[in-house]
Formats: structure tokens, C-alpha cells, sequence
């Protein structure tokens, strides 16, 4: 064996599962793409016929070499990087279907066109809690012109959310990708210093869009701070006011989103700004699933520190064999240790015993998900952007 | 109380009848602050939330600040009771519109918070009771924390209750039709203790632990409040410059 690897320095190591188990476990995610995809491929339209294939077909493809090589994270990434980069296309497009335009006019705010989004679960609680008010310009119930309800997408939120806690920011979360697409270009860390206070920004944010959100019966964040608005749906400029909006959401889309995942190699916007997932963060103390550290084999070599996209890991928390409070479970730290010393857990069990049945048990749940939610995304962007091809 | 009872239709002093303060006004000035509370503690949320969260961990020292608090919203309260029961409910109409107080009281708001993001008031005994103590002598008493100064509890208490909120407005234009000054304080006095019920359920935050990490989110919220509370204020104060 020395002689070996002697002879054949870069040789690759030995898949993890051979193709026929990998499979086997594939089988069932195959055949709930299939499931969740069925009423898509059986309407007419081509596009859409495309659009389904292709993601059923991504999705399965994405999990089989998961189940291949062992690894979680660099496979996620294709998933979550398309889904980043293509919902905005889906989304405007709809809005330019129904509207006409990316804005929204106060006119539609009032008739409750506004599609309601994760993102302001946290600030309509307050409120509604003190004064049994939903402050959101939505319609509760779905409608013709907006399917995105608040009851729709509560509902949605809740369920994702009881099966992944945090790891809503990494299989279902719609933003996060195109962050992660910009920390995924370049090859080398440009910035590498960075304050491990800022980790605590969107805890205080959190509070301050919560409190002032009940304030104001608006929902603060959206109305000025979301930098995904820059790409989605926007006030229409009216005025001093709605441009300074526009402004602040074009400055920390451009800052948080694209330079500065450039420059850093991590999400700065999820790591160090979204309020909505310091809120999700509270949900890692009821899930089942985390990533812990066998301390027995840690070298620390700060390998899963350096890796971790939001910085939630601290050399204390590696220490006590845990990761902190904001981890995301996107699986970078368990990919890049080469002890496998970061090991996925399901909660109540011996660490480090049988991991690799915790992630299995976490992937399908998570995957199973990510397809109904990010992969119908996905398919309809497809379809979206083949409509606008010359293609018949 | 006794008030004089006139004829609608003579305008002629018929007779004068006790009238208990207690089964009207009383009952009004409660109701009126228990049902409006929950929109009250929205209202002053910002700045109560953030002020709660830098004080020192404790029940004492939380309640302690919190009575100063409220008393000096209470001041604030009765200020502008007198105010407005001795100039008519004009006042209360156009309060709204004399933006530039709003706008004042709203700067000096982020003002008080900066104060306390940047620590000054008691940064000292917070922070002393979060991090393990030093070299202490044997046989010494252990060192009493200190107590946060009451100045900073005062200043946000009476900002606040001066602030403009919709239940203050509409406990307003009910006091100036009242007929007495000590009724139109009275008036407000209960619907301060009314309104007032509603913080006590803040005072559970006395009990959550001060870490630097806890204190560090609670200052870094009291800035992202303040930039608010400027922002706002200053807009208020250059929309009035501007179109006057």
C-alpha cells in the first residue's frame, strides 16, 4: 500500500460508496422528484415539460454523487447556487406578467398583491401577538394574483423548519445562493481578518426590525434593509424617500452580496446581517440534527473554521467538540476535515458513532425538501427562461 | 365631585348632583390605558427594549430602573395633560402636526440610546458582572456592584412620555373636555397606571444572563435604534426647515 501511494501520488481516494449502493439510496429521492414533478410534466407546454425534467433530473443527479463520494457540501452548492441565481429570473418574470413592472405601487400594496416572503416572519409577531395584526401589505389566504400567501408560506416555513432548524439557510432559503455563487469564484481568501463580533450583528438587528416593526406597523426590514429587493420587488420611486430606499437595498446588495463574498469566501449577508436567520438559529435548539466534533481525533487545524461560510465555529466551541448556535449545517466544516472529526449527529445518540446514518437521516428529510421547495423553483425559472428563447 | 347640572333646552342651572369620579372617568382612564397598552408598549418598544437589555443582570436593580422609568414617563404624562387641558383639545389636534417636537424628541432619543450603546451609564458594574471577578482579599466583603445612575432611566422615561403615540393622542382629546385640571390629570394618571401594567412582563428580562456576547448584542441594537430614531428625527427637522 506504501509503495503505492509512492508510485501514485495524486491518486484518487476510493469512492466512498460503490455506484450500486449509491443507488440504491438514491432511489427514493428519484422517485419523490418524480412525484413532486408528475402534475408539471403532465400539463402541456414544453417548457414546462423541459423545465421539470431537467430539475428532477439535477436534483437526483446531486443527491446519487452525495450518496457517492461521501461529500455534502460541494454538491448542495450546485443546488443552491441555481436556485439562487434562478429565482430571481422566475420571480421577476411573474411580476412583469402580472404588473408589468419589478415595483409595487402603493396601489397594490393596498389590494394585497404584496407576495409575502419568509423573511418577515419574524417581525409580524410582535404585532401580531399585542394586537392580533398581520402587518404585511399580503393577503392572508392565496389568491389569483398572489399564490404567495401568508398562510402559504407560513405554512411552508413551519414545516421546513421543524425538519432542518438552521438548515433552512442552506436547502431552502431562495437568497442565500447568490452569495454563495460570488464566495465560490474566487480561489483564494482576499480578506481574512474578520471580527468575530459581526457574527452578532443579526442577533441586534433582529431585535431592533422586531421592536421597530411593531412601532412603525411595518415591516422595517423589507421597507429598507432587505438587499434582495435590489433583485426582486420594490417600492416604485416616488420620491426622496422610496429612492433612499432603493439605494440602501442596491448599496448592501452590491456590499453583502456580491463584493464582499468575493473578497471573504463566506456569506457575509447570511453570516453577518440577515435577521431572519439569527431568528432560525433559535430553531437548532429543537432539531434533531447538528454537527459536533470527535475530539478525539481533532487536530485542531482550524480546517472547519477556515471552511465555514458563516463563521460559526470558534476555536472554543471546536474545543467543547460543538459548533455555535448560528451553524447552518451546510456540511463545509464534515467535508473539508481530513480526520472526519466533524461528524453529523442526530441528538440523544453517541457522537461520532455511526455518522454517517445522521446524515442520511438528515439528507433525505433536507433533500426531500429542497427539492419540493428550491427544485419547483428551479423548474419553473427553466421553463421561464426557455419561453423567452427562439426555440419551438 | 360635584358638577352643575343645565338644562339643555334653558341653558338654566337646575340642580347640583354628586357625580363619582370613580364609576366614569376612573373606569374610562383604566379601560382606556389596559386596552391601548399593547400598542403603547410597541410604541416605546425601541427605546425600552434596548435600555433593558444593557442594564445589569438582576431583579432589583431592574425594577429599581424600571420605577424610575415609569415615573418620569408618568411626569411626562402630566405635563402634558396640564398642557393640553389648558389649552382645549386644539393642542391635542394639532400636536401631530408641530413636527419639529417630534422630530426633537426623537433625536434626542437616539441620543439617550447612543449614550447607553456607548456604555457610559453603568458600562462598569454590567460588565463587572459578566466577567469572572479579579484579585479580591481574602476576608474582604465581596464588592456590591454598582448601582447604574438614575439619570439615563429619567431622560428616556420622560422622553417617552412626551413621545407621540396614537393611544396618548386619544387619551388627549378626552382629557380636554374634562372639566376640571385635576380631573384631566387624574385622567392621565390612570391611564399612565393602565398603560403601565403592560411593561411589568419586561421585568423578566432582569433574569436573563449578562454575557459580553448578550451585552454586545443589546448595544449593537441600541445603535441600529438610534441610527433610526436620528434618521427619523433629523428627516422630521429638514422636512420642517424645508416646507416649513
Amino acid at each position: 500500500m506504501a509503495s503505492a501511494a509512492i508510485l501514485h501520488p495524486k491518486r484518487r481516494p476510493p469512492p466512498f460508496r460503490t455506484v450500486g449502493r449509491s443507488v440504491l439510496l438514491t432511489l427514493p429521492i428519484a422517485l419523490w422528484a418524480l412525484l413532486m414533478f408528475t402534475p408539471t410534466l403532465r400539463s402541456p407546454g414544453l417548457n414546462h415539460h423541459i423545465g421539470a425534467a431537467a430539475a428532477v433530473l439535477f436534483m437526483t443527479l446531486l443527491f446519487f454523487l452525495m450518496m457517492r463520494t461521501g461529500k455534502t457540501f460541494r454538491w448542495r452548492r450546485y443546488f443552491f447556487v441555481a436556485l439562487g441565481f434562478l429565482f430571481p429570473v422566475g420571480f421577476i418574470a411573474s411580476l412583469i406578467h402580472l404588473r408589468g413592472s419589478m415595483s409595487i405601487s402603493l396601489e397594490h400594496m393596498l389590494g394585497g398583491d404584496t407576495p409575502f416572503c419568509h423573511m418577515v416572519i419574524p417581525m409580524i409577531l410582535i404585532p401580531a401577538a399585542l394586537t392580533r395584526t398581520v402587518i404585511f401589505p399580503g393577503s392572508i389566504l392565496p389568491t389569483a394574483t398572489n399564490p404567495h400567501s401568508v398562510a402559504v408560506m407560513i405554512g411552508l416555513w413551519l414545516a421546513l423548519t421543524l425538519v432542518l432548524g438552521k438548515a433552512w439557510c442552506s436547502y431552502a432559503c431562495f437568497f442565500g445562493g447568490i452569495e454563495e455563487g460570488f464566495a465560490a469564484l474566487p480561489k483564494h481568501i482576499r480578506i481574512r481578518k474578520i471580527d468575530p463580533r459581526l457574527r452578532l450583528v443579526p442577533w441586534a438587528l433582529l431585535i431592533a426590525v422586531a421592536v421597530l416593526s411593531a412601532a412603525l406597523f411595518e415591516p422595517v426590514y423589507c421597507m429598507w434593509l432587505c438587499p434582495f429587493k435590489a433583485v426582486t420587488e420594490f417600492p416604485a420611486v416616488t420620491g426622496v424617500k422610496t429612492a433612499i430606499q432603493m439605494g440602501i437595498f442596491v448599496a448592501l446588495f452590491v456590499g453583502l452580496v456580491v463584493v464582499l463574498p468575493f473578497l471573504t469566501k463566506k456569506r457575509t449577508q447570511c453570516g453577518f446581517f440577515c435577521p431572519f436567520g439569527a431568528f432560525q438559529s433559535l430553531f437548532n435548539k429543537i432539531n434533531l440534527f447538528e454537527i459536533r466534533f470527535d475530539r478525539t481525533k481533532c487536530v485542531d487545524c482550524t480546517l472547519c473554521q477556515t471552511a465555514c461560510p458563516t463563521m460559526a465555529l470558534s476555536a472554543e466551541s471546536i474545543r467543547e467538540g460543538k459548533t455555535l448556535l448560528n451553524c447552518m449545517k451546510c456540511g463545509a466544516c464534515v467535508d473539508s476535515c481530513k480526520k472526519h472529526a466533524a461528524v453529523w449527529h442526530l441528538k440523544g445518540t453517541p457522537v461520532a458513532v455511526k455518522p454517517e446514518r445522521a446524515r442520511l437521516l438528515f439528507l433525505y428529510g433536507a433533500w426531500a425538501l429542497a427539492t419540493m421547495l428550491g427544485g419547483s423553483i428551479i423548474a419553473n425559472s427553466l421553463a421561464t427562461i426557455l419561453g423567452f428563447l427562439p426555440i419551438r | 365631585m360635584v358638577v352643575t347640572v343645565r338644562s339643555s333646552a334653558t341653558g338654566v342651572a337646575s340642580a347640583a348632583v354628586a357625580v363619582p369620579f370613580i364609576s366614569t372617568n376612573t373606569a374610562e382612564a383604566l379601560m382606556l390605558g389596559l386596552a391601548t397598552g399593547p400598542v403603547c408598549i410597541a410604541s416605546c418598544g425601541p427605546v425600552v427594549l434596548p435600555w433593558m437589555l444593557v442594564q445589569p443582570q438582576g431583579v432589583r436593580v431592574h425594577a429599581r430602573q424600571m420605577t424610575l422609568f415609569l415615573g418620569a414617563r408618568l411626569v411626562g404624562y402630566l405635563l402634558f395633560a396640564s398642557l393640553i387641558w389648558m389649552a382645549g383639545a386644539a393642542i391635542a389636534r394639532t400636536w401631530g402636526e408641530q413636527t419639529w417636537m417630534v422630530g426633537a424628541v426623537q433625536v434626542l432619543l437616539a441620543g439617550g440610546l447612543l449614550i447607553y450603546a456607548a456604555g457610559w451609564p453603568h458600562a462598569h458594574c454590567a460588565m463587572a458582572q459578566s466577567e469572572p471577578p479579579g484579585l479580591v482579599q481574602i476576608g474582604a466583603a465581596p464588592a456590591e456592584p454598582p448601582r447604574p445612575r438614575p439619570t439615563g432611566a429619567v431622560a428616556l422615561g420622560f422622553l417617552t412620555g412626551i413621545n407621540l403615540c396614537p393611544p396618548f393622542l386619544v387619551a388627549g382629546v378626552r382629557v380636554a373636555q374634562l372639566p376640571s385640571l385635576a380631573n384631566a390629570l387624574a385622567f392621565f394618571a390612570l391611564f399612565f397606571l393602565g398603560t403601565a401594567v403592560w411593561f411589568m412582563p419586561l421585568l423578566s428580562l432582569s433574569v436573563v444572563r449578562r454575557t459580553p456576547s448578550f451585552l454586545t448584542v443589546a448595544r449593537m441594537a441600541a445603535v441600529l435604534l438610534a441610527c433610526w430614531y436620528g434618521f427619523s428625527g433629523a428627516s422630521l427637522l429638514i422636512e420642517k426647515a424645508i416646507y416649513g
